[in-house]
């Protein structure tokens, strides 16, 4: 290292300079560009009074979008979002079809043939006391 | 006659057997002249269209039917669009099969592949800036397929798209990207590659001594054949776009799903035929990227032509990579034209 | 030869040129509109200037079109500016009426104002069925009473005096027995929101607001119209007979075999139009359209929901003209914001002034196209027709009615028209 001459000394911390500043730079170009400036998308949605959906019912939500469904055992709800990319599925008899790369889901949600591999992702529903049903996406 | 400007932009003269049309097809000066008709309609677009998502697509509406020649504007920009990357394609293929892609001229050849994924970048973000139900899915699997990508996919994403979904700040930098980042990047680009061809010594062909034909064409016939091949093309795309419109859709009213075509553009047909075989990251992203690095590497790795072969269709000796590049654009085209079949 | 190839493509630019000119010319000129109600532009009067205006109290200066209608208003590709309208030709089916028609200085806000009607039409039993549904039901045994349960839509109301507050949607493939499913494929197509089975004709009719009050059929047998059901653009309140008998008065149903048998008679004057040949009616029953007895919450409802159709029906023959202990009910319009004049400023077959009596119905509801004269007598003019009808109260005449039975029956048994 003492035999390094003055101007490749200076030459180097130049450089090293330069490079923690490109880095810095770097950093705050990623942290510019990955800044959110919208409001997060809402992940709870009130859904109304439990009565407007009643036993037996299946109900599409699309704004959400998801399939409310009110069986005996109570209220579930299956997410409308195809888990291979991200397209919204239609509703089928036989239970879920997707139009963009042909993913299908049986009537439960589970993955029956296509590119996708998770089933459609099940929706929390809580009614509260005032007999409203929630939704909520996580 | 004293040369101009646009005279001397051209080498004084240049071999007249590679300067025919159907050797070089013409695909390098169509790209930039197409280029050309792009940047000014483009600019006559811009004082119409507003990037905002309530008013993209009525914005795009009042310049195709209240604006005189809106609709002609828009169509000229859409179809010299679309003819660019094709053209490019033309191009590449060109360059593939008269193995004109050998040292010096590697560089070169990287240099246009850039280009190609530029043009196929600007038609995909000018796409998008429609925001319209045409769009609607094409924007929420092709932003989904970043995400996919592993470590960097989420960072990828939101620098991307400016949010968690696709809105606002999505459509900003679509616009942002199209009008200026790929357009600078493609500019540059593009001097750089004409820079580099007359460096490398112009159009490829023997070395004099092997040349069969000695014969030339001055730079004044060249630039004549030129404004031949620029009037031609522009007439057609004139033709084209006075009867066949550019593609428009009701807007994309938020938050409701998309209900429009689930067709993807067409340059990217051929990447949704292969997502409906599984995962999206290995079939949206890592197979195109190694068909583009393939592609690039073909100067690299693959066995080059001869100096005596240069300067013709289907050299013997480089006979690999013509077969390389014949296979995978027929996959591609036969994975294109899959999709127009009917639905299973 | 070479030489001529510059020239020859500059022409042949120029013809492009001119061609790209040309092609401009034929493109549709732009007419704009700018109605004073939505202060947005729309130019669906570039294609679709020659269409009538569809009422006087819609003038498409206010109102344009896409108000109504939706669409995309700055498109002049017929596909395009046509791809978001609501629901097709008819905005006002019921399920984007609220879109379309609604807004509460529009037709739903509230019953103080008389701007509720969409909120009583979809409630309606013309609307839900409600009473033909549950009498089916109950007939076969799937339900035990005669109360409404199903409609051929949900509907909620926040109250409702027949204690029926909401009706689920009666869906023909979750019922079991074979007579309902068959009521369901067969007899569904006489509600607001079904299109007749054939289209076409003398029974077409658009769904919503508009099967009643768009005029798909010519008031005058003589000039029938049969392709009227796609080019009508009209909204009226002068409904006429032939409107309403595009579900009524059109044959019977066989519940045996849950099929309907459509009348096969071929009439050519109104009298034999107007009714089937097995009724019986008095002369104003035809003479008179329909509108000019049933009232507005008669055939739009009142809100509530109910079991059965007698529920909402309640004019007799005694609106009019009394019995023989008491006169027909009346009003004096002392007040300018009373409902009667807004009536009669929507269909102006009579001109109604201040201090001016008019006869009401048991419910207080003006029967505006009436009027008492001096002499004791009164006079009613036909919403559809305009004619003018003089008739006399019961009271001093020479009727031998007992005063206890008021049904139309009754009535029929002396007044009923030999066919």
């Amino acid at each position: 290292m003492s035999d390094m001459s003055r101007r490749d000394f200076l030459k180097m911390a130049s450089a090293a300079i330069l490079t923690a500043s490109g880095l810095l730079g770097l950093g705050g170009l990623f942290r510019f560009l990955a800044a959110r400036t919208e409001p997060l998308p809402p992940t709870d949605f009130d859904l109304g009074p439990a009565s407007n959906y009643p036993p037996g019912s299946r109900t599409a939500l699309p704004d959400i979008p998801a399939l409310l469904v009110h069986t005996q055992n109570g209220f579930s709800a299956i997410s409308l979002v195809c888990t291979h990319l991200g397209c919204t599925v239609e509703s089928k008899s036989e239970g879920f079809s997707c139009p963009c790369h042909g993913s299908r889901f049986d009537p439960q949600g589970k993955v029956s043939r296509g590119p996708a591999k998770k089933p459609l992702n099940s929706l929390r529903t809580e009614a509260s006391s005032d007999g409203k049903l929630h939704l909520s996406i996580n | 006659m004293r040369p101009s400007f646009l005279h001397h932009l051209h080498p004084p003269t240049i071999p007249a057997r590679q300067a025919r049309l159907r050797y070089s097809l013409a695909a390098g000066g169509l790209a930039i002249f197409l280029s050309m008709i792009l940047l000014v309609t483009g600019l006559l677009e811009l004082f119409y269209y507003i990037p905002t998502p309530d008013q993209a697509a009525t914005s795009i509406q009042t310049l195709t039917f209240l604006v005189p020649y809106g609709g002609l504007v828009r169509n000229l920009h859409y179809w010299s669009a679309q003819f660019l990357v094709i053209v490019t394609l033309v191009h590449l293929l060109r360059v593939i099969f008269t193995g004109a892609y050998a040292a010096p001229r590697r560089f070169n050849y990287l240099l246009g592949m850039g280009l190609l994924v530029l043009a196929v970048l600007l038609d995909f973000t000018g796409y998008v800036l429609r925001w319209d139900e045409g769009i609607h899915w094409a924007l929420v699997t092709g932003t989904n397929l970043v995400k996919s990508i592993p470590l960097i996919g989420n960072a990828l994403y939101i620098m991307l798209v400016g949010g968690t979904q696709p809105g606002p700040a999505t459509l900003i930098r679509f616009y942002g990207w199209h009008i200026f980042g790929l357009t600078l990047a493609a500019g540059i680009l593009t001097g750089w590659h004409i820079f580099r061809v007359r460096r490398d010594g112009g159009i490829a062909v023997p070395p004099p001594a092997l040349r069969q034909d000695q014969a030339r064409i001055t730079r004044f016939e060249l630039v004549r054949r030129e404004v031949l091949a620029m009037l031609v093309t522009a007439t057609a795309l004139l033709l084209l776009s006075t009867f066949a419109p550019a593609p428009l859709s009701a807007p994309i009213t938020s938050p409701a799903p998309a209900f429009g075509t689930t067709l993807a553009p067409w340059f990217f047909l051929w990447v949704q035929q292969m997502l409906k075989l599984g995962n999206p990251f290995f079939w949206g992203v890592f197979v195109p990227l190694a068909v583009l690095v393939l592609l690039s590497l073909i100067p690299y790795i693959l066995p080059k032509p001869t100096k005596p072969e240069l300067g013709r269709w289907f050299p013997k000796s480089n006979r690999l990579a013509q077969v390389v590049a014949l296979v995978i654009f027929l996959a591609m085209l036969v994975l294109t034209l899959l999709a127009f079949l009917p639905a299973s | 030869m070479r030489r001529y190839f510059l020239p020859a493509a500059s022409i042949f630019l120029l013809l492009g040129l001119l061609i790209s000119a040309w092609q401009e010319s034929r493109h549709p000129k732009p007419i704009d509109l700018t109605p004073t109600l939505t202060g947005q532009v729309e130019y669906c009067l570039s294609c679709h200037s020659d269409l009538a205006e569809i009422s006087s109290s819609h003038p498409v200066k206010s109102f344009g079109c896409v108000l109504c209608h939706a669409g995309e208003r700055l498109a002049l590709d017929a596909n395009l500016a046509h791809s978001t309208m609501r629901a097709g030709k008819n905005p006002s089916d019921f399920s984007v009426v609220q879109a379309s028609c609604g807004g509460a200085n529009c037709h739903s806000g509230t019953a103080e104002d008389f701007r509720d009607h969409i909120q009583r039409a979809t409630t309606s039993i013309q609307a839900t069925y409600a009473g033909a549904i549950a009498n089916i039901r109950y007939t076969f045994g799937v339900q035990a009473d005669l109360k409404a349960r199903l409609g051929v839509f949900a509907v909620q109301v926040p109250q409702s005096t027949s204690g029926i507050t909401e009706l689920a949607a009666f869906d023909p493939l979750q019922e079991t027995n074979s007579f309902i499913l068959a009521f369901g494929q067969n007899c569904l197509t006489c509600h607001l929101s079904a299109l007749p089975v054939q289209t076409g004709g003398r029974y077409d009719h658009f769904t919503g607001c508009s099967a009643c009050h768009t005029p798909t059929q010519s008031a005058s047998l003589t000039s029938v119209d049969t392709n009227t059901a796609t080019q009508v653009h009209k909204l009226t309140t002068a409904i006429s007979y032939t409107q309403c008998n595009t579900c009524h008065n059109r044959g019977n149903y066989d519940l045996r075999s849950m099929t309907f048998q459509p009348r096969s008679d071929l009439p050519t004057d109104r009298l034999h139009d107007y009714y089937q040949p097995i009724a019986q009616f008095t002369r104003c029953e035809w003479k008179l359209d329909c509108v000019d007895c049933h009232t507005r919450t008669e055939a739009m409802g009142d809100g509530n929901l109910y079991s059965v159709k007698k529920n909402i029906q309640y004019i007799q023959c005694k609106t009019c003209h009394g019995t023989l202990a008491d006169r027909p009910q009346t009003r004096t319009l002392t007040d300018p914001n009373d409902p009667a004049f807004r009536l009669a400023l929507l269909n102006p077959v009579v001109t109604l002034q201040l201090g001016e009596p008019i006869l009401v119905s048991e419910k207080g509801e003006p029967l505006w196209n009436t009027r008492v004269l001096p002499d004791g007598t009164y006079q009613l003019v036909g919403k559809a027709t305009g004619k003018v009808f003089s008739f006399k109260p019961v009271m001093g005449s020479a009727c031998t009615q007992t005063g206890d039975d008021q049904s139309s029956a009754y009535c029929h048994t002396c007044h009923s028209v030999q066919r």
